[in-house]
Parts: C-alpha cells; structure tokens; sequence
C-alpha cells in the first residue's frame, strides 16, 4: 500500500473564530479521531462518541479532574460536516487562556494544530466543495468589505460553477456541429454555417470577457480600495489621516498573520474598507523631491487604486503641481485627485470655487465629509463590474486565455480556416473553461450530436 | 488454388482463434516476429471475409488502415489488391480529416488475405472450431476444439468477431450464428465468464444485397473515384479504378411501407436487446428517431467485378422480408430490385475491454489477448488494428520484452485503445477523428514518420519500404529547406497572387512568408521561384502535400506539441497496481468506482476515464506526490 496516508487520516484542531478577547470561541476539530479525542476531555450528559449527528451538548472541558471551562460540543457525523468528515466543535468562552487550555489538551493527546486553510483543503479533498467553491472560501476569509463577503458567499453556493457551465455548454454545442462536419462525409452532412458560428463565438466572448473583467473589481472586494497619499513634507498628511481615522477606523487584531504597515491605515466607509497608504519616500526626503530610485514607494503607488496628492493651499493652490505632473506621467493607468489642505489657514477661502480638487482643512474638520464622499464615490465606480460572482488572479487568467483561443478561432474563420483548425481553439477554450471549476476534460462532444441529426450512412 | 497445410503439429507459440480481419494481422505478425503461430478457423474459405460492406477506409478508418501500412500490417496491400475504386474523402474540409477508402471485389478480397497467410512462414492455418480456452492456474494453455483434441499454445489471442453466442434476425425469425451460414461459437463466452470476465451484449446490422441486374442505372447519380488514384500502402506502387458507385435516396413512401414492418421488428418489440452503434443507425431506426427527415441518402456498392451483387448502402435493416422487398422497390432506380441476400441484424457477446492491459491481454487470464469485436469494437480497420497490436504484445510477452503501446498523441490506435480500456463500452465502437485530442498530428501526411520507425524496431519493415520512407521524408524536408530559404520578387510573385486574389507583396520576400496565405499554394511558388524542379514535384504529391501543410499550419501544430508536453507530466505519474481506491474516502463514490474497476496505470490515463472529475485527479495528484 503506497501513500494513502497523506490526506485525512490524521485528526487537526484549530480555533475556528478570530483570536484575542471575545465573548465566546469555538474550537473545530476534524478527522477520525475526532470523537475519541473530545471524549478524553468533555463531559456532558452523552459520551461524545454516542452522540447523534446535528446535536449539540452542553458539559464540561476537564483536564487531570480540573474544570476548565464549561462548554459545548456540536456533534458533526461525516460525511455530513463542512470538512466531510468527523468534526466537532467546542464553543467555550473566550479568552487566551481558555482557548489554549483546550487546544493544548488536545494537541497532547495527538490532535494536530490545523495548517491555514486545512479544513477547507479537507471539505475540498472530500468532495464537499469544488474548486470555485473552495476558493470562494478562501476569499470570504480574506474579503475585506462586506460587498465582497456577500458575493464570496453567494459564490459558495455554486453560482459561478452555473455559469461557467453555462458558457461551456455553448462551446460544447458548436464543437459538437463541428466535429461532425469533420467526422462525416461530404454526401452525409451539411457545413456549419460559417455566419452563424460567428455570432455564437462572438456571443461566448463577451460573455466570457465581461466576467473577467470583473477581476479588478473583485479585487478592491477582495482586497480592499488603495489610496495611496502623497505630498511634499508639512502638508498635512498626518493629520488628515488622523482626521479621517477619528471617526471611521477599522479595528484591525493585533494577531500576528493579519499583515500590517505601519504606513498603512484602513478606513471603512458604507461597508467598503479603503487602505490609506503614507509613502515613505517622500517622507524621508527634504525638499527635493525624488520618486526615482525608491522602489518601495514606486511599488507602493502601483498597487494603488487611487493617487492622493495632499496640497498645502496656504502655500499656494499650484504648490504641488510638479509633483502631481510627475506623477500622472509614471502611473498613466491610476486616477489622481488633490486635496488642497490647510484652508483654515487661508482667511476667506472660497470652497466653492471652480475646481475637481477636495478642498478641506483636517484641522477644523471642514470639507472632510466631501472627501469621504469623494472616495466612496471612486470605490462604487471601481467595483461596479461586479454582479453575482468573485473572480481570482487565476480564475481572471484562465478566462482570458480562453477568450484568445476564441478570438484565435473566430479570426480563423473570418479567414476561412477549415474546421480541424477552428476545433483546436474552440477545444482549447472548453479545456480552460473546464480547468476553472475542475470539471473533466474530456467530453463526449459527439453525445449532443447523435440525438439532433441523422448521420451515418 | 490454395492449399490448407496438412502437416498439423499440436504444439505452439501462440494460437489466433479466428481468421477475420483481426485474426489475419495476429497471426501473421506474431509469426514474422519469429513466433510459431497456429491460425485456427472454422473453415479456411472464409478467412477474410468483407462480411458487411465491401469497402476499407472512410473517415477515420482511413486513418487507422495507413497506420497499419506503417507497422507493417497486410491490410492496407490487400486492400490495393483488391481495390474497385479509390477516393480521397473529406478533401475539401482541411488536411486533418482527409481519409483514404476504397471499393473492394469481395471475392478477390478474401482471396489476396488467405494468401498473405499462406505465403507466412511460421505460421500453421488449422480447419478446426474451438469449443474451449484451457486455462490452468489463471494462465492460457491452449484450446479444445471440437473433435475433443487439445492444441497447446503459451499465448492465445482470440478474435472470434460476432461468433460469441451469436443470434441473427431477420423480422422476428431469428438463427443462431455470426455470419450467414456459418455456425456460432457457444461454449467459450460461458467458460470467460467462469474465469472472473465480464462480458455484455451488442447488436449490429447489414443491409441487402440486390442483383445489379434488377437496377435502373438510368435513374441514379454515378461517384466516381478519385482522377489520380492513390493507393493505401507504401508497398503498392499503383491502383487504378474499375467501377463506379450510385446514389439514390428514399422517400415517404418508403418511410410509410417500412413503418407498416414496425411491429414485426426484432428492434421494435424487444427481441434484440443489444446496443446498437448510433453512428450507423439502421433505416428503420433512421425512420422512427427522425421521423422530419422525409428522405435518407442510398448509395449502391458494386460487391466485385465478377459478382452480380450489390451492397445497399444506408438501409441496414432488421425487418421482415416482405417489408425489405416492398421498401426498396420504391426507391428510385430500384423499382424492379430483386434481394438476394436479406438484411439482418446479429446479436452477440463481448467482454468489457476495461478488463484488457494497453497490449490487449487480459488481466485475468495471463497469456489471452482479444482482438476485434470481442472488445466490443466494430469496423474491419478497428479490428485489423487490434490484432496487429495483440500480435505484437503477445510475441513480445512470450519473448519476455514488455509491451508495445501507441500513445494518443502518436497513432488512431493509441487512441482507440486507450479509449477501449478506459471507456465504458455502451455501443459498439467505431473510430472517429473527433475522438482524438491531437487530431492535428495525426494526419495521413505524418503516418510513416510517426509510426514507421516503430514498425522498423521491430522488425515489420523491409528494407525496400523503409528506404522508401526516407527518401519522402528527405524530398519533404528538402522542399520545406526550399520554401523557407527562397525569395521571390514582386514582379514574378504578383500576378500569381492576384490571380488568387490575394494582396500583392510591396518588396521581395521569402516563399514561406506567403505560404501562410490560405489560398497559396507551395508547388506554383516553388516553379515561379525556380525552385524543384517540375518532374519532382509531379513525381512526389505525397511529399509535396506533407512539406505544404506542416508549413501552413506550423503555428497551430505547435499549440499541440505544447499541449502535448504540458499534459505528459500527468502521463509519466504512476499509479502502483496495488493502489487501495476505497481507503481515499475524498473520491467520488463514481470516480472511486471507475477508478478501481480499470485501475489506471498512470494520472493522466486517470484523468481520461467519464466520471473521474478533475477534483478526483486532483486529490490522486496529492497522494501521489
């Protein structure tokens, strides 16, 4: 017997709700240990491993005759859990003491601590979750705004696998005509006709383009909208950052893993979360200013959704117009907008005046709702795209390439290519939209064919 | 003319059971790979029978039949001995799909093949019907026939085509045998059974024979062969063509008279419950699934130059013979046709080919191999195929030298084998190009140097025909050196291409620049460039047409190479035989299923096998690693 010991056979905890202080915690522990484990520790009114699927028990966690904590367990048989196999999940009360009291306890006895993502590698293996699903998972943990959450979880029910089987089927239907032109003899079969297979392709291409357009947008969902602010120095940086984070602040967990830069803040506003990003070459600079050569704020503003250039308008209005021109002329593809700060500064400043520029002042609080409007304003324009699904750097990818091979096949027949030509991209393109959600490679494409039309001789 | 040996030793290599179009091949490789090879039939007459139409090739058969040319198979030189007519199919469709077939004289057919086998040295013919496979400790033995002697062999390769428990029907009066007049072979599909095989049931059909004599000629539209015919294998220097074919097509009075025998069809009421192929419906069948086609195509085939009758293309049929009397008559051309022979349908056994290895043995029984219908496959070049690959396989088996497997990516075979040992047979199998993922590489153009060098190793091709081959193959690439490096001037190349209508070129180029055009074409390039000369060119289509479209089409041969190597990463994952399916819970229920009823030998032949999803690779991919 070679290797069927890798995968699931081996029982792993980990805390399923988010680290440090809170009311309650569940920790989730899955595998075929997973009732004899628990039994070692949880007293409650049934033995764990005779209690039914879908239950839930009240009881006690104890180690060496200690009561821990009292808790519950729920009770998941396989294959009926999110992993597929024996789980069961302690809620206890929260707190660093607690949690680790039990998770240690566990560990000693030969639970093993949960690798990131492990469960879900599990439910996937299993066969609870395809592979859209399964990413979807991955994003709903990762997604920073609840649009993106809610789409992430819309995903989770299959909504995406839909439709890419949708667009598959098409494919399927013109390769099935194809192939039969291709199969047949000139006296059995007529040819596809050449103007109809166009309008098909080019239908499938749109279609296919539109959703991965939306890959930026899922992007901003998944990751957040990026304003990257920048400005000569004594501007007013910091205390429009302050400004804005008085009053919308993310709470953010001091866990290591959630990965923070101390020149980054995150803000939430109408349910979007908005990274603000300082850039620290123009911090550290005098008064030259020198964006050549400092790589990290070059890639800081090219991650950038949104360039944030912040004026100090007692200085002038056009005070930091070299700086902007400069900037529009690197990063082509990214909007700019000014902020011209410091207004209080400026005795009878007209905030009316004629100008895209944010007029405001982050000392006395003037102007700062225009910004947050603005902003709000630049994320809804920028996840517009995005209707019923969530798509990945690697979904994106896959999806364009089949849209070339369609495009590859649509120019072929514009130029009159045969059909084993025009089937080796459209075949390519139903293997790619397969790769997407997992499914099998290899249709019968004639299965379609033989119930529509009469062939064979 | 012929004579049957009468020396008959009862000791041998290997035994080929069955002397069709699978058994020939079988038996006369594993003899010229220096087996001593019995050949045993029922009766020696028949061996080579053209059973259903008389024809070889067609779409994808075509294909197949030049393989065989390539390993060193005699079908193809048969096939150019007899040959009627001969017709390039699917020429205006694109170079991937153009498909050898010719018209065959059924009397000379059978003929030029019991004669391959005479003229086999090795090779022993044995009149005899085998009534039993012996088996000894799950290996083969040899056989029992009839007379209760026993013949000994340490391989046997079976090819007994429809014989297995055959039933033939005719309306809902029905015989026991595979061929008209012949008997069936009832003991051994029981004994398999016995041994652990598993095996099921499949149906196919032939249409009548008419006197050429009774048709109207007047009425029907001739086919004609090809102007420069071509013959199938590198051994025939030349073929010509000797007769014509005809169309007609039925009509609605047609469709009501047969419609009337419904109720006395051995398909309709349910005495046939084998599954028939889908791909070659029968005409009743034809009539009731599409009853909003009013009419279906006819084509009437000469049987042969000496004979008077011919095969009624497109109406197979299981019908009462009133009923075939009556409907025929009403078919233009044929209103005084008189049937000699009855259409019928027969019924008979196969085993699963998911039971067999890539060089067609069984696994239980180690030394048996099937060949041909027995898998479940139908079309004298499918079974041809098999044979020549069980031959091969049982001849290196017994030499103790492994097995020779095609790929997919190599020969039609490897995809029909691949397709058979992993696929569930649910209809009778035919070759089909769309079957084949790397369709593009396996064009007629690229048969010899894909599988001529195999043949070659081991030991199928003489040294003639192989020097043959690579003088073509030097002439293409010099004609492909040529169109890459020459130029050509606006002056000379302009007017060639408006009168193509194509856009004329503004400064001197090279010919290969304009060869991607779709309408150009390499020969009239070269003679304008000055390039090859014209006797070569005239002389050597072959090698012209190969050089043309490996250039034309180079960007999207080269996708496929890639595909190709992307994927053999997959193909080179082994799976252990001992690998325990039911251990990994993550499969699904179908994919574990499948998964350890074929037990695949490596993830991409897993990959390959309906019903194991690509999340079922997936999770093997990560035990495997």
């Amino acid at each position: 017997m070679v290797g069927n010991t890798k995968v699931g056979s081996d029982t792993i905890c980990a805390l399923a709700t988010p680290p440090g202080v809170g009311g309650l915690a569940v920790v989730r522990v899955s595998g075929p240990k997973a009732f004899e484990m628990c039994d070692l520790f949880f007293q409650g009114g049934v033995r764990i491993p005779h209690a039914e699927g879908h239950t839930i028990h009240y009881g006690w966690w104890i180690i060496e005759n200690q009561r821990v904590d009292s808790a519950t367990a729920s009770i998941f048989r396989a294959p009926h859990s999110y992993t597929g196999e024996d789980v069961v999940e302690i809620g206890c009360h929260g707190g660093v003491f607690v949690v680790e009291q039990i998770t240690t306890s566990l560990l000693s006895s030969g639970v093993r601590l949960a690798q990131p993502g492990e469960f879900t590698r599990r439910a996937f293996i299993n066969g609870k979750l395809d592979l859209t699903q399964a990413e979807a998972v991955a994003d709903l943990i990762h997604a920073e705004s609840r649009v993106g959450a809610q789409t992430a979880a819309r995903q989770l029910s299959g909504g995406f696998t839909a439709r890419l089987a949708n667009l598959r089927q098409g494919l399927l239907d013109v390769i099935g005509l194809l192939e039969l032109e291709l199969d047949f003899s000139e006296e059995d079969v007529e040819f596809v006709d050449r103007t109809t297979l166009l309008r098909t392709l080019s239908e499938i291409i749109s279609d296919i383009d539109a959703t991965a357009a939306t890959a930026h947008s899922a992007e901003v969902l998944r990751a957040g909208f990026h304003v990257a602010v920048v400005g000569y120095p004594n501007v007013g940086k910091s205390s429009l950052f302050n400004a804005l984070l008085q009053r919308d602040r993310a709470i953010v967990s001091d866990v290591p893993g959630t990965t923070r830069d101390y020149l980054s803040e995150v803000i939430f506003l109408d349910g979007y979360s908005i990274h603000l990003v300082d850039t620290a070459g123009l911090r550290s600079t005098e008064d030259q200013v020198e964006l050549q050569g400092i790589a990290l704020t070059t890639s800081l503003i090219e991650q950038s959704d949104l360039i944030m250039v912040v004026n100090d308008a007692s200085l002038g209005r056009d005070h930091s117009v070299s700086l902007l021109m400069d900037l529009k002329g690197r990063f082509t593809d990214i909007p700019t907008v000014t902020i011209q700060n410091k207004i209080d500064l400026i005795p009878g400043y007209d905030a009316n005046l004629d100008t895209d520029d944010i007029v405001c002042s982050a000392q006395t609080g003037k102007g700062l709702d225009g910004l947050r409007g603005y902003l709000l304003e630049a994320v809804r324009v920028s996840t517009s795209g995005v209707s019923d699904v969530l798509i990945n750097a690697r979904q994106a990818h896959l999806l364009r390439s089949a849209a070339e091979s369609l495009r590859s096949a649509r120019s072929g027949v514009e130029g009159g290519l045969t059909g084993d030509l025009l089937a080796v991209d459209i075949r390519s393109a139903i293997r790619l939209l397969g790769d997407i959600a997992g499914e099998s490679w290899n249709p019968d494409v004639l299965e379609s064919v033989f119930s529509r039309f009469c062939i064979g001789k | 003319m012929f004579h049957v040996k009468q020396s008959k030793p009862t000791t041998f290599d290997i035994l080929v059971v069955g002397g069709g179009h699978a058994g020939i091949e079988a038996s006369i490789v594993a003899a010229r790979m220096g087996m001593r090879v019995g050949l045993v039939s029922m009766d020696f007459a028949t061996v080579g029978r053209l059973s259903c139409n008389p024809s070889i090739g067609g779409s994808a058969k075509g294909h197949l039949a030049k393989e065989i040319d390539a390993l060193g198979g005699v079908m193809p030189r048969i096939a150019d001995a007899s040959g009627l007519q001969f017709k390039m199919l699917n020429t205006s469709k694109g170079p991937a799909v153009w498909s050898p077939r010719s018209q065959n004289d059924k009397d000379l057919y059978p003929l030029y093949a019991q004669n391959a086998v005479l003229s086999t040295n090795n090779l022993t013919v044995i009149n005899e019907t085998v009534t039993e496979i012996v088996v000894e400790r799950d290996r083969v033995t040899g056989v029992r026939t009839l007379s209760n002697e026993e013949i000994s062999a340490k391989a046997v390769i079976l090819c007994s085509g429809t014989f297995l428990n055959a039933v033939m029907w005719t309306g809902t009066d029905s015989t026991n045998g595979g061929r008209v007049g012949e008997r069936p072979a009832e003991k051994i599909s029981d004994l398999l059974t016995n041994h652990g095989l598993t095996r099921g049931r499949l149906k196919t059909g032939t249409p009548p024979r008419i006197a050429k004599g009774s048709i109207d000629f007047t009425k029907l539209e001739p086919l004609s062969g090809d102007e420069v015919p071509a013959p199938f294998s590198m051994h025939t220097r030349r073929v010509r063509n000797r007769l014509a074919c005809f169309a007609s097509r039925t009509n609605d009075a047609t469709h009501d008279l047969l419609r009337i025998g419904f109720t006395r069809s051995p398909m309709f009421t349910g005495l046939i419950t084998g599954a028939g192929p889908r791909y070659c419906p029968s005409i009743e069948d034809k009539i009731f699934r599409f009853s909003d086609k009013s009419s279906h195509v006819i084509v009437l085939e000469p049987e042969g130059m000496s004979t008077d009758t011919v095969y009624v293309n497109g109406f197979s049929t299981s019908l009462p013979q009133d009923i075939q009397d009556a409907g025929i008559r009403t078919i233009p051309g044929l209103k005084d046709a008189s049937i000699l022979r009855y259409g019928y349908a027969v019924e008979y056994d196969f085993f699963f080919p998911y039971q067999l290895t890539f060089g067609l043995q069984t696994k239980a029984i180690q030394g048996l191999f099937f060949a041909g219908q027995i898998n479940g496959t139908s079309g004298y070049e499918e079974a041809a195929a098999q044979g020549l690959i069980a031959g091969i396989n049982a001849a290196l088996f017994l030499r103790d030298e492994g097995s020779f497997t095609l790929q997919r990516s190599e020969a039609y075979i490897g995809v029909m084998i691949d397709d058979l040992v992993n696929k569930n047979t649910e209809e009778p199998y035919r070759i089909f190009t769309s079957l084949a993922e790397y369709r593009l590489l396996l064009r007629i153009d690229t048969v010899y140097d894909r599988l001529m060098p195999h043949g070659r190793r081991l030991g199928l091709i003489d040294d003639g025909v192989f020097n043959r081959f690579e003088r073509q193959s030097l002439l293409r690439d010099q004609l492909e050196t040529d169109v890459r490096t020459s130029k050509i001037t606006p002056e000379i190349a302009n007017p060639y291409l408006a009168s193509l209508s194509e856009d004329p070129i503004p400064e001197t180029t090279t010919l290969f620049s304009l060869v991607k055009r779709p309408t150009v074409r390499i020969s009239p390039l070269l003679n304008l460039a000055g390039r090859t000369s014209a006797s070569i060119r005239h002389e050597h289509p072959a090698a012209l047409h190969a050089a043309e479209t490996q250039m034309k089409y180079e960007g999207y041969i080269q996708k496929l190479y890639r595909d190709v190597e992307r994927y053999t990463e997959q193909e080179h994952m082994m799976i252990p035989t001992a690998f325990e399916y039911s251990r990994v819970q993550s499969l699904s229920t179908e994919g574990r299923e499948k998964l350890q009823r074929i037990r695949p030998a490596s993830l991409g032949q897993a990959s390959r096998i309906p019903g194991v999803s690509a999340s079922d690779v997936s999770i093997l991919a990560l035990y495997l690693r």
